[in-house]
Order: structure tokens, then sequence, then C-alpha cells
């Protein structure tokens, strides 16, 4: 015979979804500070590798045709592009990641 | 510090104790020459052995008596198994498993040399640990390893076509004059940041770690209530260990994934 929900039921509920809410925010905490200390090493690394490879392209380039100091204006300029477009590939892929693994989250 | 005999090279333990690079110097174990190339066994090369042969021996054992229903130190390595093939799937399909051997040895080798440099004191030449992920040509190499195979397996499986990264799509061909440059330096930049990222990760949390570590020595060698207060370095470096272990596993697990996602790039050129 269905038994319609008592008091007790109705606070099993109650008590198993604060311990579960409560279980979930710590696991979110501690899923968070390491990636979020990654994250930003990755995206850090992604910006200044792209100026760094495009300062020296220039450089190089310079040294070689004798364009100074245009070669390493222009390879600046590009590398700080290449380091922009290395951060939003790296941003895109992260969010990819991260959509797939936690779908099952309210958001 | 001067006045007694044995006082200066008290003064000397301390000062090596707290230097926070002194853990990163290399000591040629035998020297080996070859024509003027210094060619020497050091003790980067003897954690980088110990890390191969760690790796290996503890499969081996682990899978010695592959039994159905798995041990402990085969379920272990199972794990470890399935973790790395379930990271080369997600990220490259299928078609990426031909990658596995690359990649999970990459990834235990790494996160073998990782762990081995958690430990302060070891049996190794010197008795002092050492990381061989905190020296950017062993990572830069490492880095070298996969863009190039990269590299020649997408020109093999591919042909020219594999460089029509540098031209993307649906863009009026005016703007490949700066485009293609910008593909370029960001194509070249890639196994620059797979092995600063390593290194630096590695170098940062190592020095961290020992300056905390030798706040405790410079402060117990204060005494009085000084010594007392070295309670809250020492805690501190207590708290960074643990955050240390969790670097060292995260940071073998990113290089593996980048690894992962740029042979799909090797295997699906254009994306």
């Amino acid at each position: 015979m269905p038994k319609p929900p008592s008091e007790d039921d109705t606070d099993f509920e109650r008590r198993l979804n604060a311990k579960l809410a409560a279980r979930r925010a710590e696991d979110a905490k501690r899923n968070a500070s390491p990636n979020g200390w990654a994250l930003g090493m990755r995206y850090g690394t992604e910006f200044a590798a792209g100026v760094l490879v495009g300062a020296a392209l220039g450089y190089g380039a310079d040294r070689l045709f004798g364009w100074s100091p245009f070669g390493i204006l222009a390879g600046v300029l590009l590398g700080f592009a290449a380091g922009t477009l290395n951060v939003v590939r790296a941003a895109a892929e992260v969010n990819a990641g991260q959509s797939g693994e936690s779908s099952d989250k309210p958001q | 510090m001067i006045e007694a005999a044995g006082q200066p090279v008290e003064g000397l333990d301390v000062a090596d104790a707290t230097n926070p690079i002194k853990q990163f110097e290399i000591h040629p174990v035998f020297n080996f020459d070859l024509n003027g190339i210094d060619l020497s066994f050091t003790n980067s090369s003897y954690f980088m052995v110990l890390s191969a042969v760690l790796v290996t021996g503890l499969l081996w054992m682990a899978m010695g008596r592959a039994a159905l229903v798995p041990g402990r130190a085969q379920s272990v390595a199972e794990m470890l198994y399935e973790f790395v093939a379930g990271m080369i799937r997600s990220t490259t399909g299928n078609e990426g498993l031909r990658f596995f051997p690359l990649v999970f040895t990459l990834f235990t080798f790494i996160l073998m040399g990782n762990m081995l440099g958690m430990f302060p004191y070891f049996p190794a030449p010197g008795f002092h640990g050492f990381t061989f992920t905190s020296h950017i040509i062993v990572t830069f190499a490492l880095a070298m390893i996969v863009i190039l195979t990269v590299m020649g397996f997408g020109i093999y499986k591919h042909g020219l076509k594999f460089f029509s990264f540098l031209f993307p799509a649906g863009v009026p061909w005016p703007l490949y004059v700066l485009l293609t440059p910008i593909e370029l330096i960001s194509f070249i930049s890639r196994p620059i940041t797979l092995g600063v990222r390593l290194f630096a990760n590695m170098l940062a949390g190592h020095i961290l770690l020992k300056v905390f570590a030798g706040f405790v020595v410079m402060l117990g060698a204060a005494g009085g209530g000084l010594a007392i207060a070295g309670i809250l370095p020492f805690a501190m470096a207590v708290a960074l260990t643990s955050l240390e272990f969790l670097v060292a596993f995260l940071q073998a697990y990113v290089f593996a994934v980048l690894t992962c996602i740029y042979l799909n790039d090797a295997l699906h050129p254009g994306h």
C-alpha cells in the first residue's frame, strides 16, 4: 500500500539534498583551485610564448636582411596577435573540455 | 661568525641549506668527453634513467602475474592504462590510440620524474634529490619530441595539406599576408609553451618550497623566540609540499593532454 509522504520522508529528502549540495560545493572547490592555477599558467605561457617567438623571428629577420628596426617591430606586433590567438584557442579548448565534463551540473 | 674555528663552517652550512636554487645544480657522476663535447653522466641523467627504470620495472612487476581478477598492483597499472587511453580517446578519438605508447611513456616518465623530485634526500650521487623536469632543456626536448612527431606524422599522412593550417579557410586572400605569419608564430610557439609550462611550474614550486624551508632553518639558527616563530614557515612548507604533489601530477597530466590535442591536429588538420 503506497504511503503518503510523511514528515519523516520529506525530512530525509531535505537532509540528503543538503548533504549532497555541501558535498558538491566541496568537490567544486577542490577541483577549482588547482585548475585556476594551471589555467592561469596556461594562458600566461601561451601569450608570452607568442610574443617571444614573434620578437625572435623579427630580430632574426633584422639580423639576416638588415631591416632593423622594422623586423622586430613587425615581429612583436605579429607575435602579440599570435599570442592572443593562442589564448583564444586555449580558452576554447578549456571551455569545450568543461562543457562535456560538467554538463550534469546546474548552470 | 669568524671567531671560532667551527663557526664559519656552520655558517656555510646554513647558507647552503637555505640556498633555494642549489637543488637545481648539475653534478657529473662520471665524466665522459667525446671530442670536446661534454657528455658526462650527471645527476640529472641519473634521475632520468631511474625514472625510466622505475616506471618499466614497477609496471613489469604489477603485470607480472596478470590475473583475471586483478590484485592491488595490477589494478593500479590497469587504472593508469585506462586513464591514459581514456584521455587519448576523448581528445583525438579512437585513431589517436596508435600514439598510445608515446603519450603513455611521456606521461609516466614525467610523472615519475616529478614525484622523484619530491624527495628532499634520495639515494643518489650527492645524496640530494633532483627534479629533472625543472630544467628547461629537458622539458623543451620532450616538447620537441611531441611537435616533431606531430609534424612528421601530419606530413606523412596528409602531405602538403598539413600546412593548410597556415591558411585559415573563409578569409579574403589579401588577409593571408597578415594571417599566415600569425599562424606560423602561433605554431612555432607551441613547443615553447609546452616545455615552459612544465619547467616553470616545477621550478617555481621547488624554489617556493625551499624558500619556506630555508626560513625554518634561519629562524631555528637565530634561536630564542624566533625559533618558535619558525613553526609558521614550517606549517607553510608542509602545506606547500602537498600542493607540490598535486602540481607534480597535474603538470604531467597537462603535458599529456596537450600532446593529445596537438596529435589531434596532425590526425585531423584544418580544425
